[in-house]
C-alpha cells in the first residue's frame, strides 16, 4: 500500500520535520496519558489487597458465562451464584459424590420423631468460620430463622421454610425444627448456613448484596476473596476445612459472555475448565477431543428436556388464563403430536449423540427415581400412525392438506422456544417440518424472556426443562394442583398448569413416605401417570459436556463418581478435590509469559507503525517542492 | 441539479408536449448521469459486485431450490468440510452451506432494501415538508429529528428489536425508525435550497397549492440525493440487519447472513476449527455492504460535483 | 433554526448510519465577541439541557413497552402469593399509575438515583459505575487511536488524491468499514488470540484482566486485554474520520485563498500544514466529538464478543431480563454521551475557527 516506489526519485529537498515531529509525539503523548487515565480507574482497591497474602499457589480456573446475580445466600438462584455458596458455606447435609445418597454436612446425623414433625439434626463441632469464629447450630437455627421472619431473606430459598413451624437451637450442637406437616426432604435442605455475628448487623436483605467486605466470612472448602462484576469471582482455599484443605490454592472462576471465547480461552490454557452454557457444542467437543492436554467429559446430564404442551392453563379457584389451542386438551392429539417427533434423530442431529434419548421425566442418572415406559405405553416415533391418530381425534385435513380444528381453521400451533438456546431453536425448525407433513403448521416463538407468556398460559407448546435434584421432589411438586396460582394475577410454582388427581394422590402419598424404596416406586407411578397424560413430552436428557486441561488439572470428582459432570454439582466435590497436575502452574506462569509476549509484540507493531510512519513522512516531504 | 432550469420555457405549450419533453429530458439525464457514472471506477466495481449477489439471489429458487433450508432432509452430515459436493462445507443441521449464503442473500438484501426505503421514506417525508412549512411546525419536527440523532442508533434499534416479536418486518422497523433523522436534514436543506429557486415563487404565483409545489417541484429536485442515500443506508441496513440478527433478536427460522453467523456462533464454530462456517456470510456481508457504500459515494459524486475532486 | 448548527450528517455506531462524506459538518455561527460567545454558551447549555431531560423522557416510556412483567420475572418459578406480588410491585413502585412512577423517576434521575435493578439487588448507578469506567478505557484508547490514525491518513490521502496511496487507504477503510465488527472480533480471536498455524496466541480471547495481578504487572495485564478490543474498535471506526478528514481538506483544496497562497509562492507542505489543514480539520472536529459519544454505545458488539466488562455487555444482559431500571440507566448514559459530546463539538467549535480571528 505504500506509495513509496511510485513517487520515488523525485527532487530531494531537505525538510525540516519540525511540525510534523512535534504533532506526532504530542499525539503519543496525549494517547499515552489517556491510556494512563484509564487504566488508573478501573483499579479497585479491593483487587488490590485481596492477593497480598498470596503466594504462589497453585490456581484452579473456570470458565463461566452467567453473571453473577447477587452473592448474599437470601438472594442468589443463579447456578454460578449457587455454585459459590455451596464451595463457601456449609448446608446440613451433602450429597454423596458417589451416588447422590444424603451424606453429613453441617450436620452429622439427624434423626425425625415418630409423629414426623419434629427433626433433631446434630450439629459438627469441628467447623469454623472463616474469622476463626465457632460455627454452632446457633447460626443454623438463626438463618433459618431469619428467613422464616424477614419476607426480604426469603427470596431465594423461602420455599424450603414454608413448612416450618419453629427452628431452634438447644445446644451448640444441636438444631430442632418443627414442621407444620411431614415432609420428606428434610435431608435435602439446600441453604447456605450463614454466621449470625456478621449476618446479624445486615439490615435490609434485599439490598445486601454481600460483595463488599472481602474475605467473606464461611466455613466451607473455599473463601469468597474478591469479586469484580463480569470480570471474576475468586476463592481461596480454606486450609482448616474439617473435610480437609482442597488441592488448588485458588479457585478463580473467569467471566466469558461468549462461549466462543471461552473455549478459546481453554485451548490455549488461560483457563483450566469450561463447562460451557448449558454445555459444549457437539462441534466444539469434537475438536477438544483431539487436543493433546485436554480431557472432554461426556457424562449423562441431570436435565431433562421436554415438550411442555399447554393442558389450557387454569388458576386454582377455576377461572381459567391465556390462549392454549383447544385441540390439545385431547388426550389424543397430544399423543400424536408425540408420535411425530423423531427422538433418534433430535439425539443424532441436534445433539449428536450428546444426549440421551427421553423417556420418563426423571434422568436416568438418577437411578432409582428412573423410569422408562412398558413397550405397549411408549409413543414411538411414527408418523403415520400419528396421522391417524390426529384423524380420530378428529382433526381432518381440509382441500389443502392441512389439518382443522374445531373451529374450521387450519391448526397452527404457537411454540415457545427460548431464543437463548441454540437447541430450542434447532429442535423448533425441525418440528415445523415434521409437523407440516402431518398438516399442522408451527409458529416458533422465541423469546430471551419467556416468563411472561409461559406464565400468562400464552402458548400451545413449549420447550421446557428443569434441572433435576438428587431428591426430585422439587420437579415432581410443580406439576400438582396445589402449585397452580390462586387467582389468574397470581404466579404458582407450576410448570405448566398441569392439575391431575391421579398424579396429585401419588404426590401426595410419596411425600409422606419415608422408606426410600417404597417412596421411588410411587415416583415411578408419578412419571407414568405424567408420560400419559402427554402434558411433558420428554424428549432426551442432554449431557453435560464439558472439558478440562489434563496439564492443569491432574484429576478430578465427577458426581456421580462413575460418568458425572463437574461443574454444577450437588456439592463442593469437583473443585474439593481437584489435584493440580505437576506441570501445571494453572495460570499464572502462562498468563505472564503471554504478557511479555504480548508486550513484546505491541512494542514491534508501535516501533513498525511509527517507523512507517515516519518512512511516509519523510517520503512525502521528499517529493514536495 | 441543473436539469429543471429549462421547465419554465415549456408552460406556454400544450400539456401532451411538455410532457413528452419531459421524459425525454429524463431520459438525457439518465443518459448523461450513466456516462458519469461509469467514470467512477469505484462506482463501477461496486454495481459488478452487486450483481454478481443481486443475480444469484434473485435466481436462487432455480439455482439452489428452497429446500436448501430444510432441515429434516438435509444432504450432508453435520459440519462437513468444504469438499467438491459442498463448496463451503455444511453447517449444524448437514445444509449445503453455499447454498444457505446464496439463499440467505435474499434475506439480507430485501431488508437492507426495505430498511433503506422505510428510513429514507420517513426521512424524505419529514425533510421536504419541514423544509418547506417553515414555522413553529419545521422547529418542532426538527427538534424531534435533533432528538432522534442523539439517540443511539443501535441501543435504540436492540430496545425496538426486543420490543416486537421476532420477525424481518420487526428488523425491517428497527432498522428504519432509527436511521431516518441523517436524511431528514440533508432532504430539509436542500428543499430550503430548492425553495428559494425562482420556479417555486412562480408555481406558487400560479396557484399551486403546497401538495403540488412539494410533490411537483420539491420532491424531484430531491430525489438524486435521496437515491444517493438509500444506497447508503442499504449498506447500513444490512450491517443492522446482521447485527441485530447475530445478537439472536431476528427470526431463527429465517436464513439471512447474520442468521448464519449467529447459528455459526451458536455452534461453536469459532473456536472448534470450523472457520469455514463463519467467513462466508461474514464476507458476504463486508462486500455487498461496501459495494453499496462505493455505489452510493459514485452517484453522490455524480450528482453533485464538489465532491467529486477525488476524480 | 438553531438546529442547523447541532450536527454532522455523519453518523455510525455499530452499524446504522451511512458513510457520507459529503459536505461535512455545517459550520457553527461566526462568533466574533466574547459576549456573543457566552451567549452562544448558554444557548447550547440549555439546548443540551432540553435534549437530556428529553431522553430521560424516552427511557422511561420506551422501555414500558417491553413484555415482561418484571415482578414476574423476580419471582420466576416460585409461589408466590398475591400478596407478596403487591409486596414487590410497591417496593419497586410498580402499583402506582404511571404517571406517577414517571414524576418519581424523573425526580430521582435528577438526584441522581436512577432506582435499583431487578436482577442484580443494586441501585443502578452502581452498576453503572461499576461498569463505565471499563468502556470508557476501552472507547478512550480506541477513540484516540482511530482519530489520529483517520485525520493523518485523510489529510495524506487528499494531499494525493487520486493517486495509488489515496485510492488505497481509502479503499481500505471503505472494506474495513463495511466488516461487521462482532465478526472481526470473532476472526481476531481465532488468529490472535488462539493462535493459527506456526503463529502462537498472542493476546487473551477476552475479559478484561487475568485477576491477581498487582500495580504495574497489572497495568500491564489490562493493556494486554485491551489489544484486540481496541485494534477491533480502531479497524471499524477509523475509516470514517479518514474519510471526512480527506473530503474536508479536498473541499478546501478548491478554495481561492490556497490557489493564492501557493500562486504567491509559498511552498506545498507549508500551504497544507499552514492553511489547509487546520481549517479542514474543523468540520472533522464536530465529527471526532460526536464519534466518541456513539462510540461508547457502539461497544456493545465488541464488549460481548470479547466478554469485555462494560456498559455495552450490562445493557444486552438487562435488557433480556427485561430489567426496566438498567436499561433505563444505561440508555440514558449513552444517549447523554452523544448529546454532551455533541455540545462540547459545538462550544470548542467557534473557538477553534481562525476566520473569528485571534
Amino acid at each position: 500500500m505504500d506509495t513509496n516506489d511510485q513517487y520515488g526519485g523525485h527532487h530531494r529537498t531537505p525538510t525540516r520535520a519540525r511540525g510534523g515531529g512535534a504533532r506526532l509525539v504530542v499525539a503519543a503523548g496525549a494517547a499515552a496519558l489517556a491510556l494512563g487515565a484509564g487504566l488508573a480507574t478501573p483499579l479497585g482497591p479491593a483487587s488490590q489487597q485481596a492477593h497480598a497474602a498470596d503466594g504462589d499457589g497453585k490456581v484452579l480456573t473456570v470458565a463461566v458465562a452467567q453473571s453473577v446475580d447477587s452473592l448474599s445466600p437470601f438472594l442468589a438462584v443463579r447456578l454460578l451464584s449457587t455454585s459459590i455458596h455451596r464451595l463457601t458455606y456449609e448446608y446440613l447435609t451433602n450429597y454423596d459424590a458417589e451416588d447422590n445418597s444424603v451424606v453429613p454436612g453441617f450436620a452429622t446425623e439427624w434423626k425425625s420423631s415418630p409423629d414426623k414433625l419434629t427433626w433433631t439434626y446434630t450439629i459438627r463441632s469441628d467447623s469454623t468460620w472463616s474469622d476463626g469464629e465457632q460455627a454452632t447450630a446457633e447460626d443454623a437455627a438463626w438463618t433459618f430463622n431469619t428467613m422464616m421472619t424477614d419476607p426480604g431473606a426469603a427470596t431465594a430459598n423461602g420455599s424450603f421454610v414454608s413448612n416450618f413451624e419453629t427452628v431452634t437451637a438447644p445446644s451448640p450442637t444441636r438444631l430442632v425444627i418443627k414442621l407444620k406437616k411431614p415432609q420428606a426432604t428434610m435431608t435435602a435442605l439446600d441453604v447456605p448456613i450463614v454466621p449470625r455475628h456478621v449476618w446479624e448487623k445486615v439490615d435490609d436483605f434485599t439490598k445486601f448484596n454481600n460483595d463488599k467486605d472481602f474475605p467473606v466470612v464461611g466455613n466451607g472448602p473455599f473463601v469468597l476473596t474478591d469479586y469484580k462484576p463480569d470480570s471474576y469471582v475468586r476463592l481461596k482455599a480454606n486450609k482448616d476445612f474439617w473435610r480437609g484443605a482442597p488441592k488448588f490454592d485458588e479457585l478463580v472462576f473467569r467471566y466469558y459472555k461468549d462461549q466462543d471465547a471461552a473455549v478459546s480461552a481453554l485451548r490455549k490454557g488461560e483457563v483450566s475448565f469450561v463447562a460451557g452454557s448449558p454445555s459444549l457444542t457437539p462441534a466444539q467437543a469434537a475438536s477438544l477431543k483431539g487436543e493433546k492436554n485436554i480431557r472432554v467429559n461426556d457424562a449423562p446430564g441431570r436435565r431433562f428436556y421436554a415438550l411442555a404442551t399447554n393442558p389450557g392453563a387454569r388458576a386454582k379457584n377455576g377461572e381459567t388464563m391465556g390462549d392454549g389451542h383447544p385441540s390439545l386438551l385431547d388426550q389424543r392429539v397430544r399423543n400424536a403430536l408425540f408420535k411425530a417427533v423423531d427422538r433418534k434423530a433430535i439425539i443424532d442431529k441436534v445433539f449428536q449423540g450428546h444426549a440421551v434419548e427421553g423417556a420418563g421425566y426423571v434422568p436416568p442418572r438418577f437411578a432409582q427415581y428412573f423410569w422408562k415406559p412398558s413397550p405397549g405405553q411408549e409413543l414411538t416415533y411414527d408418523p403415520e400412525e400419528a396421522g391417524r391418530m390426529l384423524d380420530q381425534a378428529g382433526l381432518r385435513k381440509n382441500a389443502d392438506g392441512r389439518r382443522v380444528g374445531k373451529d374450521g381453521k387450519p391448526i397452527t400451533y404457537r411454540v415457545l422456544c427460548h431464543a437463548t438456546d441454540p437447541n430450542d431453536k434447532a429442535i423448533g425448525q425441525y418440528l415445523q417440518e415434521w409437523w407440516d407433513e402431518l398438516g399442522i403448521g408451527v409458529t416458533l416463538n422465541c423469546l430471551d424472556n419467556v416468563t411472561d407468556p409461559w406464565l400468562a398460559g400464552e402458548y400451545d407448546l413449549a420447550f421446557d426443562g428443569w434441572s433435576v435434584n438428587p431428591d426430585p421432589d422439587f420437579v415432581l411438586s410443580i406439576h400438582t394442583c396445589a402449585a397452580l396460582p390462586a387467582t389468574p394475577e397470581e404466579t404458582g410454582a407450576t410448570d405448566n398448569f398441569i392439575c391431575d388427581r391421579t398424579y396429585d394422590e401419588l404426590y401426595a402419598r410419596q411425600l409422606a413416605e419415608y422408606d426410600p424404596d417404597k417412596r421411588a416406586a410411587i415416583v415411578r407411578q408419578m412419571e407414568s401417570r405424567l408420560y400419559d397424560l402427554g402434558y411433558m413430552n420428554v424428549m432426551a436428557y442432554p449431557n453435560a459436556v464439558e472439558a478440562y486441561r489434563t496439564d492443569q488439572i491432574e484429576s478430578i470428582t465427577t458426581m456421580p463418581a462413575k460418568a458425572g459432570n463437574i461443574y454444577g454439582q450437588d456439592g463442593y466435590w469437583s473443585w474439593w478435590s481437584a489435584v493440580p497436575a505437576d506441570s501445571g502452574d494453572a495460570s499464572g506462569g502462562s498468563s505472564s509469559t503471554g504478557v511479555v509476549v504480548g508486550i513484546v509484540a505491541g512494542v514491534v507493531v508501535l516501533a513498525g507503525v511509527g517507523a512507517f510512519l515516519a518512512v511516509r513522512r519523510r517520503a512525502t516531504a521528499d517529493e514536495r517542492e | 441539479m441543473t436539469a429543471e432550469n429549462g421547465t419554465a420555457k415549456g408552460q406556454a405549450a400544450p400539456t401532451v408536449r411538455a410532457r413528452s419533453l419531459a421524459w425525454r429530458r429524463r431520459r438525457d439525464s439518465a443518459a448523461r448521469f450513466w456516462r458519469q457514472y461509469r467514470g467512477h471506477r469505484a462506482g463501477v466495481f461496486g454495481l459488478a459486485a452487486l450483481l454478481l449477489f443481486a443475480v444469484p439471489a434473485l435466481a436462487a429458487p432455480l439455482l439452489v431450490g428452497s429446500d436448501v433450508a430444510d432441515v429434516t432432509d438435509a444432504p450432508g452430515g453435520p459440519l462437513e468440510d468444504p469438499s467438491a459436493r459442498f463448496p463451503f462445507g455444511t453447517d449444524r443441521f448437514g445444509r449445503n452451506l453455499l447454498g444457505l449464503v446464496i439463499w440467505g442473500a435474499r434475506v439480507s438484501l430485501l431488508v437492507g432494501l426495505l430498511a433503506a426505503v422505510l428510513s429514507v421514506a420517513i426521512g424524505t417525508l419529514i425533510g421536504v415538508t419541514a423544509g418547506h412549512f417553515k414555522g413553529w411546525y419545521a422547529t418542532v419536527v426538527m427538534r424531534i429529528t435533533d432528538w432522534f440523532l442523539v439517540m443511539p442508533t443501535l441501543v435504540l434499534a436492540i430496545a425496538l428489536a426486543t420490543v416486537m416479536p421476532r420477525s424481518l418486518l420487526t428488523i425491517v422497523v428497527a432498522i428504519g425508525v432509527t436511521t431516518w433523522p441523517t436524511t431528514a436534514r440533508l432532504v430539509r436543506a436542500q428543499t430550503l435550497a430548492v425553495e428559494t429557486r425562482p420556479y417555486i415563487e412562480r408555481a406558487r404565483a400560479l396557484g399551486g397549492g403546497h401538495r403540488h409545489i412539494m410533490a411537483r417541484h420539491v420532491l424531484p429536485n430531491v430525489m438524486p440525493l435521496v437515491l444517493a442515500q438509500t444506497t447508503l443506508i442499504i449498506s447500513s441496513a444490512i450491517l443492522a440487519e446482521a447485527t441485530l440478527a447475530f445478537l439472536g433478536l431476528g427470526d431463527p427460522t429465517v436464513v439471512s447472513w447474520g442468521a448464519l453467523l449467529q447459528d455459526a456462533r451458536e455452534a461453536g464454530a469459532v473456536s472448534s476449527g470450523h472457520w469455514w462456517y463463519l467467513v462466508p456470510p461474514g464476507v458476504a456481508i463486508a462486500v455487498v455492504a461496501l459495494a453499496f457504500t462505493l455505489c452510493g459515494r459514485a452517484v453522490e459524486q455524480v450528482l453533485n460535483p464538489r465532491l467529486g475532486v477525488s476524480r | 433554526m438553531t438546529a442547523d448548527a447541532a450536527s454532522a450528517p455523519v453518523e455510525k455506531q455499530g452499524a446504522a448510519g451511512p458513510v457520507t462524506d459529503g459536505p461535512a459538518a455545517p459550520r457553527g455561527p461566526r462568533v466574533r465577541t466574547t459576549a456573543a460567545y457566552l451567549r452562544y454558551v448558554a444557548g447550547k447549555l440549555a439546548g443540551a439541557a432540553v435534549s437530556l431531560l428529553a431522553v430521560l423522557v424516552t427511557s422511561f416510556f420506551l422501555f414500558r413497552l417491553i413484555p415482561g412483567d418484571p415482578v414476574r420475572f423476580m419471582t420466576g418459578g416460585r409461589q408466590v402469593s398475591a400478596e407478596q406480588l403487591a409486596n414487590y410491585r410497591e417496593q419497586f413502585g410498580l402499583d402506582l399509575p404511571w404517571w406517577q412512577q414517571f414524576t418519581d423517576y424523573c425526580g430521582k434521575a435528577l438526584t441522581g438515583d436512577l432506582g435499583t435493578s431487578y436482577q442484580f439487588n443494586a441501585p443502578v448507578i452502581d452498576k453503572i459505575a461499576e461498569a463505565l469506567p471499563n468502556t470508557l478505557l476501552l472507547t478512550g484508547t480506541a477513540f484516540v487511536i482511530y482519530t489520529l490514525l483517520g485525520v493523518f491518513l485523510g489529510t495524506r490521502s487528499a494531499w494525493r488524491h487520486g493517486r495509488l496511496g489515496d485510492r488505497l487507504h481509502t479503499g481500505l477503510a471503505l472494506t474495513l468499514y463495511s466488516v461487521p465488527s462482532f465478526w472481526l472480533g470473532l476472526l481476531l480471536i481465532v488468529t490472535l488470540a488462539v493462535g493459527i498455524g506456526p503463529l502462537p496466541g498472542l493476546f487473551p480471547t477476552g475479559g478484561m484482566e487475568s485477576g491477581g495481578e498487582e500495580g504495574f504487572a497489572y497495568v500491564l495485564d489490562v493493556a494486554h486485554h485491551l489489544v484486540l478490543p481496541v485494534v477491533t474498535l480502531v479497524a471499524v471506526e477509523y475509516g470514517q474520520t479518514l474519510l471526512v478528514t480527506r473530503s474536508a481538506l479536498l473541499d478546501e483544496m478548491g478554495s481561492d485563498y490556497l490557489t493564492t497562497a501557493r500562486a504567491k509562492g509559498l511552498r506545498d507542505d507549508l500551504v497544507r500544514r499552514r492553511h489547509a489543514v487546520p481549517n479542514a480539520l474543523l468540520p472533522t472536529v464536530t465529527l471526532i466529538f460526536i464519534n466518541l459519544g456513539r462510540t461508547v454505545a457502539g461497544v456493545i458488539l465488541v464488549e460481548t464478543v470479547l466478554s469485555w466488562p462494560g456498559l455495552g455487555g450490562l445493557f444486552y444482559q438487562a435488557l433480556s431480563v427485561p430489567d426496566l431500571p438498567l436499561v433505563q440507566g444505561l440508555f440514558f448514559v449513552f444517549a447523554a454521551a452523544v448529546i454532551v459530546m455533541n455540545t462540547l463539538a459545538d462550544l470548542i467549535y467557534p473557538l477553534l475557527d481562525p476566520r473569528v480571528g485571534r
